[in-house]
């Protein structure tokens, strides 16, 4: 496991050392790491399709697609925290308060932009809150986002008193129930965010230095990145992704609940490694997010489909998450070996 | 350093990752419970608020019961939490799917679920609300009409306790009051049942009156607190048993067993040998297995065009040491 972790610090130092170059493979969305997961989740899908007649309906795919926005929301400013070797266990709770602050202004007759800009704000504001103690406070992001899980949970029941803020009009739930053409609108949402996401770590110095950090913290710092602040920005991407889980999810729910988005830390976190991304940092791509998330939304479905029993759900969705992290450990050691 | 062979790597994980997600995919599909296809048998969906609580699990039985008497296919679903309104939307989106013929639904959130129901009245599947109300006006404004509500009345539930209370205590008591989830239809209504019972009486005064979630160990941990605060309280309705039974471990640790009057909600299994032994005073009783049945037998008059009453009430009973069983 060390001599893993030090071939892949010692393999990103190069990066870092001339920030503005691609990744390894960065003309294509997935790159051959991430290639492996994505069959898996095309056979997935043929399997289903040989079980059950309702899978592979135009309409039951795009109701997955719908179903996975939320999680795959999340998901990316995960990513971004994974990819520089954080952690970030915080993203439920934000997104429960970013939530109840967009209900509650909607609910005092504030316009929609500004409702929705007061929400975006309190999400990144928890999230670079995270960013500041974890860099220049120097304490382990899995304590601080720890923390800030409890007082972001806390503060979201203090302000509501516990009550769901629900009832809003037409317009503001157009951003879940409506639809372009025949695709809804989380969905839509969904890859607006990725494609934006995707450009920002592929296209951006910003992107370079999310997986110069993960690859090799001191290395990149030595040659003259400000990392402290780009720390501080991953994470505000964190709260910025929650939040914006936060607009879709009060919008289909018609309700935000300060209970809303527990353990969406769990599910964002699986993706995230289902999908490729090393927990040791700086190795992952957005695209195999995507795909990790896409596997746990038809995994859910499908077994929904097929009527399989909760309690076995959970113990199939389990198993994919530890089997797929075991089996990319297996396989980077085989290459390095 | 060898990244020598992606080409070769990338296949390998393909292959592997076939082989991880699907086996458990098609091993499963042969220990389904039920057929999604069930060879022309109408199938009915019950989408339960979590199947981790005995409530559940006994309605469940009723509902099953029910539906191998009328030869009905049923798919029984729910999610992890019982709090968790949103993945009870996706159960909901994913049976729609399969064409089910009829859905029984309790409401893990009586307003958010409004919005999945909308998609089932579009697909034109009958809708049987089971135990937990739909907001009134979140239903009307969405056009929401269920063909029936099947459940107790948990506001005469609540009476039904404070009646009791008053009673027992001959009419001078200090309570606590342990709630549910802040904001869940059924908790409140307990709440408002027990308060009004208790209001005209100027010996009945409420010391305390937090939420413990519905659950056990918080039931403990808040009555133990609220002992701290108010060493005089002589009288505990909780409404819940698991908030209740939950309680009766924070007395047993002060060493106050049997000095405090403890009453519940639900009449679980648990609870009722707590009331044999003396450590609980009652608890009303609700009938989960008769709501199951009840809602499988009104979805499958509403499936073959027959008419079902709006609202059909489920009898309540307050269990006490003279008539546990």
């Amino acid at each position: 496991m060390t001599s893993t972790a030090t071939t892949v610090q010692a393999d990103q130092a190069d990066v870092s050392t001339k920030p503005p170059a691609p990744p390894r493979s960065h003309s294509l969305l997935l790159s051959a790491r991430q290639f492996g997961t994505f069959i898996g989740l095309v056979v997935l899908c043929g399997t289903l399709w040989i079980l059950t007649p309702h899978f592979l309906t135009v309409s039951n795919l795009l109701n997955v697609a719908e179903q996975t926005s939320i999680n795959a929301v999340v998901a990316v400013g995960m990513t971004f925290v994974i990819l520089s070797a954080g952690i970030d266990l915080s993203v439920g709770s934000m997104v429960a308060l970013a939530g109840v602050v967009l209900g509650t202004a909607l609910q005092a007759g504030e316009p929609l932009v500004a409702a929705l800009l007061l929400s975006i704000a309190t999400g990144l504001a928890c999230g670079l809150a995270n960013g500041l103690l974890v860099s220049w406070g120097g304490l382990p992001p899995f304590i601080v986002t720890l923390g800030t899980m409890s007082i972001a949970r806390g503060a979201a029941l203090l302000f509501t008193e516990g009550r769901p803020v629900s009832g809003f009009d037409a317009s503001f739930r157009t951003l879940a129930t409506g639809r372009a053409g025949f695709v809804p609108a989380p969905v839509i949402a969904m890859i607006a965010v990725y494609l934006a996401a995707h450009f920002v770590l592929t296209r951006t110095t910003f992107g370079r230095y999310v997986y110069a950090i993960g690859g090799n913290e001191e290395a990149t710092r030595l040659s003259g990145v400000a990392v402290r602040f780009h720390k501080t920005m991953i994470y505000g991407v964190s709260g910025l992704t929650s939040a914006l889980a936060a607009v879709i999810l009060t919008a289909r729910l018609n309700s935000a609940q300060p209970i809303a988005g527990m353990m969406y830390e769990l599910d964002a976190i699986a993706a995230t490694v289902i999908g490729g991304t090393s927990l040791m940092g700086g190795e992952g791509t957005l695209g195999g997010t995507l795909v990790g998330a896409l596997i746990m939304g038809v995994l859910r479905n499908g077994l929904n489909l097929l009527g399989v029993s909760s309690f076995l759900q959970q113990i199939v969705i389990g198993g994919v998450i530890v089997v797929a992290v075991l089996l990319d450990t297996l396989l980077k050691r085989k290459n390095r070996g | 350093m060898a990244k020598g062979f992606p080409f070769v790597s990338s296949c390998l994980r393909g292959c592997l990752c076939i082989i991880v997600t699907t086996v458990p995919v098609f091993a499963l599909s042969c220990n389904r419970e039920t057929a999604s296809t069930g060879a022309g048998k109408p199938t009915v969906a019950l989408v339960l608020k979590t199947l981790n609580h005995p409530f559940f699990v006994d309605m469940r039985r009723g509902a099953q019961e029910a539906a191998d008497r009328l030869g009905v296919a049923l798919q029984v679903q729910a999610a992890e939490r019982e709090i968790d309104v949103e993945k009870q939307m996706q159960i909901v989106e994913n049976l729609i799917q399969t064409g089910i013929q009829a859905l029984c639904i309790t409401p893990s959130g009586s307003r958010e679920i409004v919005s999945v129901l909308v998609k089932a009245r579009d697909a034109k599947v009958p809708i049987v609300v089971v135990d937990t109300r739909l907001d009134g006006k979140a239903a009307a404004d969405a056009g929401v009409q269920p063909a029936t509500f099947i459940g107790s009345d948990n506001y005469q539930g609540g009476k039904l306790a404070g009646e009791y209370l008053i009673r027992a205590s001959g009419g001078t008591a200090r309570v606590a009051i342990l709630e549910g989830i802040p904001g869940h239809e059924t908790g409140d209504s307990r709440l408002r049942g027990f308060r009004d019972a208790v209001k005209g009486m100027p010996g009945m005064s409420i010391v305390a009156s937090q939420p413990a979630n519905w659950e056990r160990d918080q039931g403990f941990n808040v009555f133990q607190n609220m002992l701290q605060a108010h060493a005089d309280i002589d009288s505990v309705f909780a409404c819940s048993d698991l908030m209740a039974l939950g309680a009766i471990e924070a007395i047993a640790a002060a060493g106050k067993t049997g000095r405090i009057r403890v009453v519940g909600f639900d009449a679980l299994d648990d609870a009722k040998k707590a009331i044999a032994a003396g450590t609980m005073a009652a608890s009303v009783a609700q009938f989960p297995s008769e709501m199951g049945r009840v809602a499988v037998e009104s979805a499958v008059k509403v499936i073959k065009g027959e008419t079902v009453p709006p609202d059909v009430n489920v009898k309540l009973e307050l269990v006490t040491k003279d008539n546990v069983k």
